[in-house]
């Protein structure tokens, strides 16, 4: 949190999606950080200690995916929440760490911001029923 | 006393009969002598047919033959004990990649108890071993492939899905923002197609599955409060082109879309009903709300975008539109009548 906002990071190599994302955050009165690819990301959370939720992609660039990224930020900063999006058809939701929402790309925005502000409101993920 | 061997002469038409086979074939005494080698074999193995005759097996050639598990099953195939059948083998040859081999071999079935001889046939699969890998890793890498497209075409329909919705939270007109959030769900339908598509086979897209799938991000994005509103489908097990599932898919989008925005105003409670039932080349798509009925005469909404594309859409099915006042709500029904099978009937009458 930062002045009462929730902060939120959103990692995606795309400029076009992660400008979409960040508009997004913004738009739902959240504080939004963006990190072009997981080390950007790690180097921000290592910078700050209010980033409350992590939304990543999956394939970027560098040397870990969003799933290893998901991973990494589980063991080092476990009251982070996690979010992850993949364009990928097929991406097992246990390749994630417990507590992690999956959602295929595109994604709609309505229920990504819902599924923020449930997980920045202290719920458990949300059970999606196929 | 050592008795002088009995020569056993072989019957010059099974000689003819071996040499001239198109099989790499081996006609063998129990002691493993070559008694007759086919031409093919010669040919194939690169032993000179002079060479063969009387010749023991492990001496053929360099002595590649002399493989110690082969010579093994062979003795065991000739005392009775064994019988070997598509046995595979590794060829090695001085200076030559080695040859990937399958044999048979069985004893000569003659009546002739005393003289046990073997029938080797041995089959070089190498190219084609070398082909059904290729086979097996041009599949895996199309598999990838496409994965790779479907990756890449889900990311195309995030961007183009991001900067509609950036442009429908900047816009200040309503009326713009709403033709910008109509794109969003067009787009958003088209990407519930592909994502059905990269699970079905065969460029078939089931109807029920997709309809569902559909109607879940058209709810995701439109319905606010979802004990308020719902969406149902029903739909028979069809399964349908994929070209043929796009334009269904955009019809169902453009009249929920259309339910949604009309039927149920003044936080008015309600369902919307999608069915879809076919009958061997036949089908009819209902989709039908309990809202409050289209308004009529000079209340009636003038025909937008939305109306445009279904009208076009349903004339490319060559089906027909209905829409009648199902009270309470409106039922949209669109029908097609397979007119193949209607002008054959009258011809098969007469």
């Amino acid at each position: 949190m930062n002045n009462g906002k929730a902060v939120v990071l959103i990692v995606e190599d795309n400029t076009l999606i992660r400008m979409g994302a960040v508009d997004l955050v913004l738009s739902v009165g959240y504080e939004a950080l963006e990190a072009k690819h997981a080390d950007e990301a790690i180097s921000i959370l290592e910078q700050r200690d209010d980033i409350d939720l992590v939304f990543t992609d999956v394939q970027m660039p560098g040397t870990m995916d969003g799933i290893k990224l998901s991973h990494y930020i589980r063991d080092r900063w476990p009251p982070v929440k996690l979010m992850v999006a993949s364009g990928a058809a097929i991406l097992m939701e246990n390749m994630l760490p417990t507590g992690t929402t999956f959602f295929p790309k595109p994604y709609d925005d309505l229920t990504i911001t819902l599924e923020m502000a449930r997980l920045l409101a202290g719920d458990g993920p949300l059970i999606l029923s196929a | 006393m050592p008795s002088s061997p009995t020569v056993h002469i072989e019957a010059a038409s099974t000689l003819a009969v071996i040499v001239s086979s198109n099989e790499p074939l081996l006609f063998l005494s129990s002691d493993l002598k070559v008694i007759a080698a086919s031409a093919t074999f010669c040919r194939v193995f690169e032993i000179d047919p002079v060479s063969i005759p009387g010749r023991s097996l492990s001496d053929l050639g360099d002595g590649e033959w002399a493989m110690p598990k082969l010579q093994s099953l062979l003795r065991a195939t000739a005392s009775g004990s064994a019988n070997i059948q598509a046995y595979e083998i590794d060829l090695k040859r001085a200076d030559r990649p080695t040859r990937h081999l399958i044999v048979h071999a069985q004893t000569l079935d003659d009546g002739d108890t005393h003289h046990i001889r073997l029938l080797m046939a041995v089959n070089d699969v190498t190219e084609a071993r070398a082909e059904a890998r290729l086979k097996d890793d041009l599949i895996r890498d199309k598999a990838i492939l496409l994965q790779e497209v479907q990756h890449r075409v889900a990311n195309s329909l995030q961007i183009i899905a991001s900067v509609l919705m950036q442009s429908a939270r900047r816009v200040q007109s309503d009326e713009a923002r709403g033709h910008l959030q109509n794109a969003h769900h067009r787009v958003m339908s088209i990407a519930a197609l592909q994502r059905q598509l990269s699970t079905s086979l065969g460029g078939q897209v089931e109807l029920r599955a997709y309809f569902k799938q559909l109607c879940q991000s058209l709810g995701a994005s439109m319905i606010a409060d979802p004990d308020r509103l719902s969406i149902q489908v029903t739909a028979d097990d069809s399964a349908v082109e994929a070209d043929v599932s796009v334009s269904l898919g955009l019809i169902v989008t453009e009249l929920v879309i259309n339910a949604l925005k009309h039927a149920f105003p003044d936080e008015r409670n309600g369902v919307i009903f999608i069915d879809y039932q076919s009958s061997g080349k036949d089908w009819t798509l209902s989709v039908t709300d309990n809202g409050v009925g289209m308004p009529a005469g000079s209340d009636a909404p003038k025909a937008g975008l939305g109306t445009g594309i279904v009208t076009a859409l349903v004339a490319n099915l060559k089906g027909e539109i209905t829409s009648v006042d199902a009270s309470p709500g409106t039922a949209v029904t669109i029908r097609h009548v397979d007119n193949t099978t209607v002008a054959v009937r009258p011809s098969k009458a007469v």
